[in-house]
């Protein structure tokens, strides 16, 4: 299957190429725009990417692997990266980690049935004066308590 | 050119050039594994650092250029604890299968370790295990724990075949040197890869498990694939080979050969090859001497009423040396007065070819032979008595042999269809088995030397028309080495002047 990037996505695609020197250089961001618009990198989208940028899919495999933000499987509506880092633990994110387990019924990796949500646990989210910390797709969410979770994940629709 | 001291020796050297080439240029080393010089720098082993003075940090000697008044040590006591702990590290995960290991005996990491580190493991955790046997393509194999993740496959991929088939994957103690999944290493360079690997994570299909490297003795040569005469050695042992690889002729291949022509020694090794003399005895194709056959070709030759030079010729061939080309034209000329000389070479339909290395013309001697004065196959002329090198199926001569009685001699390497047919057939050598020249599709003049004994009674060409001079009694030149016979070439062909066998050394001289 051959994918294609919505008119929109290309048109971004455009606009961040001419801030390069060549096309191969602005790997990142476009993968990023292909994870938002497929929803994660599959092979599909991997290839639909390196031919975007007239470079091969082993350059893109090697770059979409280095990073963990880039989803290679399939990710629910809703990604739940909580903070497993440091700072964020001493301020109590290993309850909030274990809360959210309870509350989705779900380990860190997995998605639930209904494909709503995935929960995640990530590095440090660069948060940390503000911890405990979690990002859900793009946004962040600070000084987290289980009351605070509960009303964010209910806003979730 | 840039002033500069290495390790308290003065010296000069060009401007723009690295560390290591310039310790290179001052007759010294620094040890590295991701560098290569015909690669960009990817600066990520850390095993070349050096101390700059005026410079507080270790630098990395591939990623530093030469500036005039520098000076730098490659080997004083900071260097050589840098480097035993850059070599911990990357023993840290290397899983030390040596005795399982194809690349023992030539390997980077046994060799540094060795000469730079000696000392035991500090490491008591469990390495990281990742996959031993990945078949990367149809001729490499990959064993994911072995290797140290210098990129220089992804390197050379990318930058010299310009395939860009290989990646390293994910992150840290995960990362993993791979194609993009499902697809295979396949361009048609691929097995330099091997040879670049510093260590034994990539090895040939070929070559695995077949011999331990330190039997392998190794001749210079040519490889015989295509016209580009890529540079090589031959590496056998026990009268087999084993494998070819190439050998640095920066005016020709570089440092690298073509997949297609790591396999032009298979031939050689083939179970038809012709071992003695063959003919025909009552009808029925029958093994000679080498001294029976002799006299036997004469009488068949006198045995034809009114032969003479205009109806004799010569068929040389684009897959032999200048040598037995030569010979051959040489025994036509002074023994019947014979200036008929006719060439075949190898041809397909649709030969690979690109602007790299490969040629399309599938024979190392083309340009040689037609340098002796041989035209291919395309006369209306008829003849009656045949002398031919290198197999040739008769279908070949159709053409321009007489209806009636005929002669045919041929010198042939392997015993099949295409010599089944004579009714004189000479075992010779292969290129493997040969000494002489070639000259490539450059018009570049250059040396093979014989590896292998050759099969049986075989023998070069030039050997075999030197014998059979005597029979014929004629001032024919008797030649005791090839070097002899290019020297006669040189003498008689203008395009050769100035040439001598030995001012070929061991890359080659051009033909004007
Ligand atoms: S690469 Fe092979 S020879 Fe070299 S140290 Fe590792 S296992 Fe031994
Ligand atoms: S396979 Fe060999 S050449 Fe390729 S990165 Fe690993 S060690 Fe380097
Ligand atoms: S440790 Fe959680 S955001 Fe930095
Ligand atoms: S050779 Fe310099 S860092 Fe690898």
């Amino acid at each position: 299957m051959i994918l294609k990037f919505s008119k929109n996505s290309k048109t971004k695609i455009d606009e961040i190429l001419e801030r390069y020197p060549n096309k191969q250089a602005a790997t990142l961001p476009v993968l990023f725009i292909a994870q938002r618009e497929f929803g994660h990198l599959s092979r599909e989208a991997m290839e639909a990417v390196a031919k975007i940028l007239e470079t091969s899919y082993a350059h893109v495999y090697g770059v979409a692997t280095f990073y963990t933000l880039y989803n290679k499987k399939p990710v629910g509506k809703y990604h739940v990266q909580i903070c497993g880092n440091l700072s964020c633990s001493i301020m109590g994110g290993e309850n909030i980690q274990e809360y959210l387990k309870k509350k989705l019924k779900l380990n860190f990796g997995e998605t639930t049935q209904d494909g709503k949500f995935t929960l995640s646990s990530v590095e440090c989210l660069a948060s940390c004066g503000t911890g405990p910390a979690m990002q859900i797709n793009e946004a962040y969410y600070e000084k987290l308590t289980p009351e605070k979770v509960d009303e964010i994940l209910n806003s979730l629709k | 050119m840039v002033e500069i001291t290495v390790d308290g020796k003065k010296i000069t050297v060009p401007h723009g050039i690295n560390l290591i080439e310039a310790a290179r240029l001052a007759g010294g080393f620094i040890p590295h594994y991701c560098y290569h010089s015909k690669l960009s720098v990817a600066g990520n082993c850390r095993m070349c650092l050096v101390e700059i003075e005026k410079v507080p940090k270790l630098q990395v000697a591939c990623n530093t250029t030469v500036r005039d008044g520098m000076v730098f040590y490659t080997n004083n006591d900071r260097v050589k604890r840098a480097r035993e702990q850059v070599l911990e590290f990357i023993l840290v995960n290397h899983p030390l299968d040596c005795p399982v290991c194809d690349q023992a005996g030539e390997c980077k990491l046994q060799e540094f370790y060795m000469q730079y580190d000696l000392r035991e493991s500090r490491f008591r955790e469990s390495k990281s295990h990742k996959p031993k046997v990945v078949d990367l393509g149809p001729r490499v194999v990959l064993d994911m724990e072995r290797c140290i993740l210098c990129t220089r496959c992804v390197r050379f991929c990318r930058e010299i075949a310009k395939s860009d088939e290989l990646c390293v994957s994910e992150r840290g103690s995960r990362n993993k040197l791979t194609t993009y999944p499902g697809k295979a290493l396949e361009n048609a360079y691929s097995t330099n890869v091997v040879d670049i690997c510093p260590v034994g994570a990539l090895t040939s299909k070929d070559f695995r498990f077949k011999r331990r490297v330190w039997f392998l003795k190794k001749e210079k040569s040519i490889c015989p694939g295509c016209a580009r005469g890529c540079n090589i050695e031959i590496h056998h042992h026990d009268n087999k080979i084993f494998r070819l690889v190439p050998r640095t002729n920066e005016e020709v291949n570089q440092c690298w050969m073509c997949d297609e022509g790591r396999d032009t020694y298979k031939p050689v090794l083939a179970q038809n090859r012709l071992r003695s003399p063959m003919g025909f005895e009552a009808g029925q194709r029958t093994q000679f001497s080498s001294t029976e056959i002799m006299p036997r070709i004469q009488n068949a030759l006198s045995g034809i009423a009114g032969i003479d030079g205009k109806s004799i010729v010569g068929i040389g061939s684009a897959q032999a040396t200048n040598e037995d080309n030569y010979a051959l034209k040489k025994f036509l000329e002074i023994t019947f007065k014979s200036k008929n000389l006719l060439y075949h070479k190898n041809e397909s339909d649709h030969p690979t070819h690109d602007n790299f290395l490969i040629c399309a013309d599938k024979n190392p001697n083309t340009n040689g032979i037609e340098a002796l004065d041989f035209v291919k196959i395309n006369t209306n002329k008829k003849f009656q008595a045949f002398f031919i090198l290198g197999n040739l199926p008769e279908e070949a001569i159709k053409k321009i042999a007489l209806e009636k009685k005929r002669v045919v001699i041929m010198l042939a390497t392997h015993d099949d269809e295409d010599s089944k047919w004579p009714d004189f057939v000479i075992p010779t050598t292969t290129f493997a088995e040969s000494t002489g020249t070639f000259m490539n599709i450059q018009r570049r003049v250059q040396k093979i030397s014989p590896a292998l004994i050759s099969p049986g009674e075989s023998r070069s060409a030039w050997e075999f028309f030197s014998d059979l001079s005597t029979y014929f009694g004629k001032e024919n030149p008797i030649y005791h080495s090839a070097e002899a016979v290019f020297q006669d070439i040189v003498e008689e062909h203008l395009c050769y002047q100035g040439l001598t066998y030995k001012s070929l050394g061991e890359t080659g001289k051009v033909c004007p």
